[in-house]
């Protein structure tokens, strides 16, 4: 029901009376009319534009449990700002510590991670198979692979399979999207529209995936799949593996393919290519509309979003971990 | 649930008033206001409403509906305030 709110231009955000007042800023420095944002309503916020705030308003974005996700200029994530942990439980810490250290234990949640990512990259590809682009011989490929997943013997292995499950869906892009040619994954700086679409939405998911585990009982930074290593929440990028083929990469497809992204849209400099304010603004919108789609789940009966999927992926993580029920990875079943 | 809010409120209290509802829905014009809220966050919200007005006097009506697509909205002349998330 709460919404995200995005903020693209720079401007100043205050707490007033009792509720959140954004006042924008032009470029001259003349302030805009101030929009007053209904702080109950308020999910998160994201900032691609400069802040200006206080510690007033950050106290009060606490209490209200509102964080507010920070991007660069070049649209890295750069951090968050994160209400107090309000769900904190000791006993799923432990536990979940626990099945990072005993290898096998991890092994097995590690898999299953990658067993849901190459689950949805392969419906991705028969959709579209489906649908004029001849993606067969990668769905052959990628198919003969998965069973490499469960025999692997240690995550190394299992990241190597990833990575080439991952390097032949890749090269499906080229098939699946019509007007753009998107050649090798290239990252820091992405190269061309394509990569430049990848790197954005993945990192939007990343930060969603990082939002949801905060809303539950599980430490962001123990991770399974990916090394837990310093200053990084790892654990949500083990959740988007998951995530990233539903819902980044059909996005950048349907972007593309109806031509609401065009070459209008994207800044080249150098040697890269980044997403024009404009641009960003559409992207968003539609990733936004995107997290907002439900569907009909299908054991709990009722219409979820997409959104409150990945909380609900989360909740069956934590019960993996507490020895409940075993995990199983979401596959889209559509 | 979709909520349209309307008061009419003596001046003295109605400060308070816009104060109030500001910090739930979305400000669309003098007196105006529409949003997404829960049904608790309703009752919250009326039951803050009910310590500012003096029944007798003032009034707020409310029209809800299920889902804001079960609702059509026109605006002739300026729109004074659009419900983007995005700025």
């Amino acid at each position: 029901m709460k919404k995200s709110y995005y903020l693209f231009n720079p401007g100043r955000i205050s707490r007033r009376d009792n509720s959140l007042k954004f006042t924008p800023v032009d470029d001259l420095g003349a302030e805009g009319a101030p929009r007053y944002i209904p702080v109950e309503s308020v999910d998160n916020l994201y900032t691609f534009g400069s802040l200006d705030a206080n510690s007033a308003l950050y106290n009060f974005l606490g209490k209200e449990q509102i964080s507010v996700h920070f991007f660069d200029h070049y649209e890295h994530y750069t951090g968050s700002f994160m209400p107090k942990d309000f769900l904190l439980s000791g006993k799923v810490i432990i536990a979940q510590t626990e099945h990072y250290s005993n290898s096998s234990k991890r092994l097995s949640i590690a898999s299953k991670f990658i067993e849901g990512a190459a689950f949805n990259i392969l419906k991705n590809l028969r959709y579209y198979n489906n649908r004029d682009k001849d993606t067969s011989v990668q769905i052959d490929t990628i198919s003969q692979m998965t069973p490499q997943i469960s025999s692997a013997r240690s995550i190394e292995e299992l990241m190597g399979v990833e990575g080439k499950i991952r390097l032949t869906y890749y090269q499906t892009f080229d098939l699946i999207i019509n007007d753009f040619e998107m050649g090798p994954r290239t990252k820091q700086p992405p190269s061309n529209e394509v990569n430049a679409l990848i790197s954005f939405l993945n990192m939007m998911c990343y930060t969603l995936c990082l939002d949801m585990i905060h809303h539950t009982q599980l430490n962001p930074t123990i991770s399974f799949l990916h090394q837990p290593g310093y200053r990084r929440y790892s654990l949500a990028l083990d959740l988007s593996e998951i995530f990233k083929p539903i819902l980044v990469d059909r996005l950048i497809f349907s972007l593309l393919n109806k031509r609401q992204i065009q070459t209008q849209d994207f800044d080249h400099q150098l040697n890269s290519c980044l997403l024009k304010e404009n641009g960003r603004k559409k992207v968003v919108k539609a990733w936004d509309d995107k997290l907002n789609e439900t569907i009909k789940h299908r054991s709990l009966g009722r219409n979820v979003t997409y959104k409150h999927l990945i909380k609900l992926e989360c909740y069956k993580l934590v019960k993996h971990i507490l020895n409940i029920e075993e995990y199983k990875p979401f596959k889209a079943w559509w | 649930m979709y909520i349209i809010l309307v008061y009419d409120i003596d001046q003295k209290r109605v400060g308070k008033m816009l104060k109030l509802c500001r910090r739930y829905l979305n400000w669309i014009q003098n007196s105006v206001f529409e949003g997404e809220l829960t049904e608790v966050k309703l009752k919250e919200l009326l039951l803050k409403a009910k310590e500012i007005i003096d029944p007798s006097y003032d009034s707020i009506i409310i029209f809800s509906s299920r889902q804001e697509k079960w609702l059509d909205k026109q605006v002739v002349g300026l729109e004074k305030n659009n419900l983007e998330n995005m700025f």
